[in-house]
């Protein structure tokens, strides 16, 4: 859908305040950012990780006493897919070195590392191979490879960024290792942006102090994600890959090792059991969960499984208190609603701007402050655009960039945005985009220390699903680079626990009866089953239609 | 005076150098090569086998590029090349059945009916620039090289797309005779190479290769000129292998027409990437004085 | 619909949350053909989110659902047009008759091979895929790409042994497998576009340096003391240094610009 002729009369008051807007971008002039204190304001008004509706306190597991909003409690506060008592756990259908749960960008690289080290692998992973948040990410990937740059700064970007609350050794793990997981990359053969000299062409981002953003057009999550999928391909004597075979609940030795995991055929429903040394958990994030009704830009089969499966047995989380919501997700159209529109955007120069075409906010600020500020603007200010199908949208003035860099620049530095826009009759590069904040990241996650380690021997976690490296807030580019650093000491680190020798006592679900007995105690009703595995989008006419109150056996349904 | 050129795959790795020679001979007349864009493969021995129309789409695709491109005609070099394009067009002018059913099948392209003539850089020359003012620009005459003018099958063969008749060599001859060289007319000068017979006959198309060099050899010829990258490959690669088992005696220094001419025209030698030739000899040239001095 | 009247924003509409889809107020249905069968669905939905209206659950056929994950590739027809249409289920939006099936899943041939040992030219290409040559530019692969790839091109391209032009005309490539689906070659064209891209990052495009050099630096334990003197900090001294931090002008190339502050490079 192209814009109405009610939008296109909006648009000319955005391209009446252009010039001007224009030549103050070319003086090097902004608008001014907000200090720590505005900050703090903004966020603790508008963001919806601070307003106290829909949060809860739950009452098991590790994190007893922790707030959350409601769908994440409930999923902490879940039953089992299985009957503990009932699984017989004698017969096990594969036994490996390292169990990777989950194939994205961590779980793929935690597989290679693994297998370098001489070990057995194998991925299960819930949809297909690669289908994942990485391959969706598109802007960038840091990492301090520059000369005017340096892990140090990495490291004070990162932990500004988030408030100061990240857990450090992380932090200094991901700032560490950033330009080595690129180099590893780069002899992988991913195709950087890059000046003809080979100088990567890196760019600054929210939050960061140098350019440090190092990209692939914008397509750089399907980039690293298609070479890594490729080099496993490559390895299939080590590597077995189980598409469509999500874990369920993990399994653990009598000596409370973690010893594997039960696995589920989504297209048959057989279950399998996995006996292996090492697990990982690389299972992603919850943008599925549509915390608070918002759109996301994540993809199918992002719903928490990993960190529900961790917590059954025993190993809690950090920040997952605190979402991020990408400050600019398509607003219109409404087929595109919730993607995402990458950060380079704004890098590149866009202005965000209310129905008058006017600036409202520094567009470069960290992503929770400046989505906070588009709420304002929009819900509180008033100065939002309605879309003809009821939502609320403002401006990101993407032409500009074609003045200040060029014609040409939006096709040549956005070319997957570019088409997806034309796709619906929208010329980004002469016409701006619609957008609000959008569901993105799950910034918590499972208790690791920088060594990818859980507090149970021989499970790790890494990329999304673990939390701390990026405190209550991420910046971007810090994910990707999160998924490599962490998937590859993952790997690298199991590879080395089972060199040290590693002999597994008989498997058991123990923990998953204790923690049922604990949420029975708490008196707790009626509790989800969950890993959810996909979220469901039957409409309430569908729903009904299927008569689930009438019907003689609801299982035979399923 | 600009030209669109075609030039097909084996021109862009293996015999890159019958291209360099040519571009860079072209330059020095002061004719600008442009290669269209987005060309593929010629079609090569597919498009010539008898009931699959399927094939002809490749060929014609590149014609329809050069239509779109504006071009009322297309230069090409490589002799297989030319002949699976003109033979493409052929069918695209005169049949109007397999024209219809190809140009629907290419319903993605605009309709093309052979409005763009494909010429050989032969024909080229004699007919657009002309030998005499060849003859003009030439440098570093080919004075005392005898060269053997070799067509092979796919320049004259089948008639009607043939750069000149059956039986005819005056395209080459004149060129090389402009070029100051002497030609010596053979006659194995357009029995086959040999051509794709080499991949499950190689013996057979060894002893072809070694009847046409004998033959040239017997002529009198120091030199053999093609056009095409297959014979060259016929000739030259087995050339060595032919002296070695004693089934010629005499060595033909087998280069393409584009590097004579543009040596003869001065272009440096390194430009013409002698050193993709299977059997040159640089030697030759120079001991006859046919390279323009470093 | 853009009442200039600002208050209509706090007007409650109701209005699609989530990714579950909605017949908002006065919006038309039509009716789309899945797999012969007929449904009627609302106007402007995307063919997945229809599906989903419909009743449908994915399990294979959605992936990212955002256009890049190449999980989701469906072929249509028009009723009465004999035209096949190929798209992302995830990106193309429902038209009235439209008659549609998914293909999520298309055998390609893959062939294995090491990174570290293939090097840079096309004929270790060539020799991995010598189906390769059994192109006939027919062009259906180009036809049937939903990301407008010239496959063609690339397949054109490696044949003239162009790695890099085909590792840049691929580069869109989201291995959706629609190209393969319809080559009358059997070529697994998206297979080989990943090896082609691989070798030219690897060996064809130029090294960053200033990598391989901050590679050394780290390696050698350069800033293993600084970060271990920023993870003992207290919070305010980080703030400190955090608001102290200078930021690299925009407008300058990288690798142009030098800080003041070179203590901690
Ligand atoms: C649209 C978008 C754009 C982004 N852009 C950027 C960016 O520019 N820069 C940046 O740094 N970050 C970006 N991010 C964030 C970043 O891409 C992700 O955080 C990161 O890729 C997560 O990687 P992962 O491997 O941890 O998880 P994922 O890549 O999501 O992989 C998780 C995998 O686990 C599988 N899985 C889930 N449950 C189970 C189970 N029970 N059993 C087995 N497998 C399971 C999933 O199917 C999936 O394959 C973006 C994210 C999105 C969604
Ligand atoms: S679901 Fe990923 S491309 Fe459509």
């Amino acid at each position: 859908m192209a814009y109405t002729p009610e939008m296109k009369e909006l648009i000319k008051r955005v391209e009446a305040t252009r010039p001007e807007r224009l030549a103050r971008a070319r003086r090097g002039e902004n608008y001014p950012a907000l200090t720590m204190a505005e900050r703090e304001e903004v966020l603790s008004k508008y963001h919806p990780d601070y307003q106290s509706d829909a949060k809860r306190t739950v009452q098991v597991g590790p994190n007893k006493g922790d707030t959350f909003q409601e769908g994440v409690a409930r999923l902490l506060e879940s039953r089992s897919i299985v009957r503990p008592d009932k699984v017989n756990l004698s017969t096990v259908d594969f036994d490996t070195d390292v169990l990777v749960l989950g194939g994205g960008g961590a779980g793929t690289s935690a597989a290679i590392m693994a297998s370098q080290g001489g070990c057995r692998v194998i991925i299960a992973t819930k949809l297909r191979h690669g289908d994942s948040n990485t391959i969706m990410a598109e802007g960038g990937i840091q990492g301090a490879t520059q000369e005017c740059d340096s892990p140090y700064y990495h490291y004070l970007d990162t932990i500004g960024g988030g408030h100061f609350t990240n857990q450090r050794d992380l932090v200094a793990a991901l700032a560490h290792d950033a330009p080595l997981s690129i180099a590893w990359l780069e002899s992988l053969g991913m195709i950087f942006n890059k000046l003809p000299d080979g100088r990567m062409d890196s760019r600054h981002f929210g939050g960061s102090s140098r350019k440090r953003m190092q990209s692939a057009g914008d397509m750089t999550g399907a980039e690293i994600m298609r070479v890594i999928r490729d080099e496993v391909r490559n390895r299939s004597n080590l590597i077995t890959t189980l598409e469509f075979h999500p874990a369920v609940e993990l399994l653990l030795d009598e000596e409370g090792k973690c010893a594997g995991a039960i696995l589920m055929n989504m297209e048959t429903r057989e279950f399998s059991i996995v006996r292996a040394k090492a697990v990982v958990i690389a299972t992603g994030g919850f943008g599925r969960l549509h915390i608070k009704g918002f759109a996301t830009t994540n993809h199918y089969g992002a719903t928490m499984d990993g960190v529900v499966m961790a917590y059954r047995a025993g190993v809690g989380n950090k920040c997952l208190h605190s979402t991020q919501y990408h400050p600019t997700g398509v607003a219109y159209p409404e087929q595109n609603v919730g993607l995402l529109i990458t950060e380079k955007v704004r890098g590149l120069g866009a202005h965000v701007l209310n129905i008058d075409g006017e600036q409202f906010c520094f567009p470069l600020e960290p992503r929770d402050v400046e989505s906070a500020e588009l709420i304002r603007e929009a819900m509180d200010v008033g100065k939002g655009i309605i879309t003809p199908t009821g939502r609320v949208g403002l401006w990101l003035d993407s032409p500009m960039i074609e003045e200040l860099h060029g014609p040409g620049t939006v096709k040549k530095e956005l070319p997957a945005k570019f088409i997806q826009f034309e796709r619906h009759g929208i010329d980004i590069s002469k016409e701006p985009m619609l957008v609000y904040p959008t569901l993105h990241y799950q910034n918590g996650g499972i208790n690791v220390n920088g060594d990818s380690e859980t507090i149970i021997p021989g499970l790790y976690g890494a990329g999304e699903a673990i939390g701390g490296v990026h405190g209550e807030n991420r910046l971007m580019g810090n994910s990707l680079q999160d998924i490599i650093t962490f998937g590859r000491r993952a790997g690298r680190n199991a590879a080395s626990y089972i060199q040290g020798g590693v002999t597994l006592k008989g498997l058991t679900l123990d923990h998953v009866v204790k923690f049922e007995k604990e949420l029975a105690e708490a008196g707790i009703e009626d509790p989800a089953i969950a890993p959810i595995l996909l979220p469901d989008y039957a409409t309430e006419e569908v729903v009904e239609r299927r008569w689930t109150e009438a019907l003689t056996d609801r299982a035979a349904l399923r | 005076m600009k030209i669109s050129y075609y030039p097909g795959c084996t021109l862009k790795s293996k015999a890159a150098n019958l291209e360099a020679a040519a571009v860079a001979a072209l330059a020095t007349l002061g004719i600008d090569v442009e290669e269209i864009d987005r060309w593929n493969c010629c079609g090569a021995v597919f498009s010539l086998t008898a009931d699959d129309l399927i094939h002809q789409v490749g060929p014609v695709r590149n014609l329809v590029r050069a239509k779109e491109q504006g071009a009322t005609q297309l230069v090409t070099l490589c002799s297989m090349c030319y002949n699976t394009l003109a033979r493409a067009n052929r069918i695209m002018r005169d049949d109007a059945v397999k024209r219809d059913t190809i140009n629907r099948f290419m319903d993605e392209e605009i309709d093309y009916a052979g409005e763009v003539e494909v010429v050989h850089l032969l024909t080229f020359l004699e007919r657009e620039v002309g030998w005499q003012k060849i003859r003009e620009k030439v440098k570093v005459p080919l004075e005392g090289l005898r060269v053997a003018p070799y067509y092979g099958c796919t320049l004259q063969r089948p008639a009607d797309v043939g750069i000149e008749p059956f039986g005819s060599f005056h395209l080459m001859t004149g060129l090389l005779e402009a070029l100051g060289a002497t030609v010596t007319p053979f006659a194995a000068a357009d029995t086959c190479c040999g051509s794709y017979q080499v991949l499950n006959g190689e013996a057979g198309a060894r002893s072809t290769a070694a009847v046409i060099l004998d033959n040239a050899a017997a002529s009198g010829a120091e030199a053999l000129a093609t056009s095409c990258p297959l014979c060259e490959y016929n000739l030259g690669k087995q050339q060595g292998r032919l002296l070695e088992a004693g089934q010629i005696t005499t060595a033909v220094p087998t280069f393409y027409f584009t590097q004579l001419l543009a040596v003869a025209l001065g272009v440096a030698p390194e430009s013409c990437l002698f050193d993709l030739n299977s059997a040159a000899s640089l030697d030759l040239l120079k001991t006859k004085n046919c390279l323009v001095a470093a | 619909m853009c009442d200039a009247d600002n208050t209509t924003t706090k007007k409650t509409i109701r209005v699609a949350t989530g990714d579950r889809a909605i017949l908002p107020e006065g919006a038309k249905t039509i009716p789309i053909y899945i797999m012969g069968k007929k449904y009627d669905v609302p106007e402007t939905l995307t063919i997945m989110k229809a599906m989903e209206f419909a009743g449908f659950k994915f399990l294979r056929g959605a992936g990212c659902r955002g256009g890049i994950c190449g999980a989701c590739p469906t072929v249509y027809r028009m009723a009465g047009d004999y035209k096949l249409h190929y798209g992302l289920a995830c990106q193309t939006v429902v038209e009235a008759n439209m008659y549609l099936a998914q293909i999520p899943f298309f055998p390609a041939n893959r062939a294995e091979y090491n990174i570290e040992e293939i090097g840079g030219a096309a004929e270790a290409i060539h020799a991995l895929y010598p189906e390769l040559f059994r192109c006939v530019a027919c062009n259906l692969c180009t036809k049937a790409c939903p990301m407008d790839v010239d496959v063609l091109g690339y397949i054109s391209a490696l044949k003239q042994g162009n790695i890099k032009k085909a590792a840049q005309l691929s580069f869109d490539c989201i291995q959706c497998g629609l190209c393969a689906s319809r080559c009358m070659g059997e070529i697994p064209q998206y297979h080989i576009a990943q090896l082609a891209r691989r070798v030219y990052g690897r060996y064809i495009q130029p090294r960053a340096e200033h990598l391989a050099k901050r590679v050394e630096e780290i390696e050698s334990g350069k800033y293993d003391a600084m970060l271990q003197d920023l993870s003992a900090m207290s919070k305010e001294e980080l703030e400190k240094c955090y608001v102290e931090r200078e930021r690299e002008p925009d407008m300058t190339a990288p690798g142009a610009w030098q800080p003041k502050e070179t203590r901690y490079l």
